[in-house]
């Protein structure tokens, strides 16, 4: 055993993966009912006047932290530990994709979602 | 008495070039285990079978094999429970180097259990002299005890795919075993286990498959000691930072 011992970083990639999921099993389900069930089907009423109150509202950013990037650092997270399940050997390689694409993720819904409310 | 197709992993380093599996018939009733169906394969028919036990009563931890591909101790199964199966087949553990026929060479979870220093670490320093008695309350010792009960049989070990995917993980009994400690109100030490708990090759190899917990004999749950061991690895994460800042 190595004599030097390095703290581990994923402390970090945990705690995105835990809040991550519990967006998936809370959040994530309600916004497919709400946007792919309820809505199209009428069961519930929403105005273009509400919609845009709510695109402004603090819960726009609220939406976009528990249903895209708190989940896509789930997804992430089980896909960079399912692949070196599968023994993929370019493990840095894997962790940088994994968490970039979920960063980059988020922060494509973020900007996309700063750039219309500023405009 | 009925008697079982009992197959064996055997193999001899200066017979075997690699491992063969041989086949034995063994009379059996409601009271054999496998670990008597081993003793009487090898009084009986081939003295050269070689494999570890000692108590027979599931305590010492030693005669820990792959028993129809799970691990398990032959001293606590029956045949009676492999009889609709009709046939039993007896691997040495898995994840672990082969030395000869069923016994494994135990090293690196000996490393394991060394390096999480399974034992009460007391500071000298604080005046409590060594003859002092460690006092301790029901309630303190509840928190620890379950984790207690390990007897380092390693079937943990052979259940958990990281630990065969990289044996430098320090693994479910030994990180149980460091949890165990660490929650001793007695014990003073878990400031010097937790680089290592805190390490990539600690608690965080683990991805909560479970199955350590699934095969543990003595119901010590080690799955669940890793996860409270993360926890404690990502406190001590934050608490660094804010030390740091100071
Ligand atoms: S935790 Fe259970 S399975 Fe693992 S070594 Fe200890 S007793 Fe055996
Ligand atoms: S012989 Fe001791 S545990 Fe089986």
């Amino acid at each position: 055993m190595s004599k030097t011992v390095k703290r581990s970083d994923e402390p970090i990639w945990w705690g995105l993966f835990s809040g991550g999921g519990v967006c998936f099993a809370v959040f994530v389900p309600a916004a497919v009912f709400f946007l792919a069930l309820a809505l199209p089907l009428g069961w519930i009423e929403l105005s273009h006047a509400q919609a845009v109150k709510a695109f402004g509202s603090i819960f726009a950013v609220v939406f976009v932290g528990a249903v895209i990037a708190l989940p896509a650092f789930h997804a992430a997270h089980r896909i960079r530990h399912g692949l070196y399940d599968l023994k993929c050997r370019s493990r840095s390689l894997i962790k940088w994709l994994a968490y970039g694409l979920a960063f980059a993720a988020s922060v494509y819904a973020m900007g996309s979602w700063l750039i219309s409310f500023l405009l | 008495m009925k008697t079982m197709e009992v197959r064996i992993q055997r193999y001899l380093p200066e017979q075997h070039s690699e491992p063969v599996v041989e086949s034995y018939q063994v009379p059996f009733d409601d009271s054999t285990s496998v670990l008597d169906a081993l003793n009487s394969i090898k009084e009986e028919q081939d003295s050269s079978l070689s494999y570890r036990w000692s108590c027979r009563m599931a305590i010492c931890g030693s005669c820990g094999f792959m028993i129809n591909g799970e691990p398990k101790l032959g001293c606590k199964v029956f045949l009676r429970d492999y009889a609709a199966a009709g046939t039993l087949l007896i691997e040495p553990l898995a994840h672990f180097p082969v030395e000869r026929d069923l016994i494994v060479d135990l090293e690196q979870f000996m490393q394991h259990l060394d390096a999480i220093q399974p034992y009460i670490i007391k500071e000298q320093a604080n005046g409590v002299s060594e003859m002092t008695p460690h006092k301790q309350t029901p309630a303190q010792m509840d928190k620890y005890q379950q984790f207690s009960d390990c007897i380092n049989c390693g079937l943990c070990y052979a259940a958990c795919p990281q630990f065969g995917l990289n044996p430098e993980f320090i693994g479910p009994g030994a990180l149980a075993l460091a949890h165990r400690y660490n929650l001793d109100s007695r014990d003073e030490g878990r400031a010097e286990r937790m680089p290592l708990i805190g390490s990539e090759e600690g608690a965080w190899s683990c991805t909560f498959v479970g199955y350590c917990s699934e095969v543990c004999p003595q119901s010590v749950d080690p799955a669940a000691a890793v996860n409270q061991a993360k926890v404690l690895s990502a406190q001590d994460m934050v608490l660094q930072l804010f030390r740091r800042k100071k």
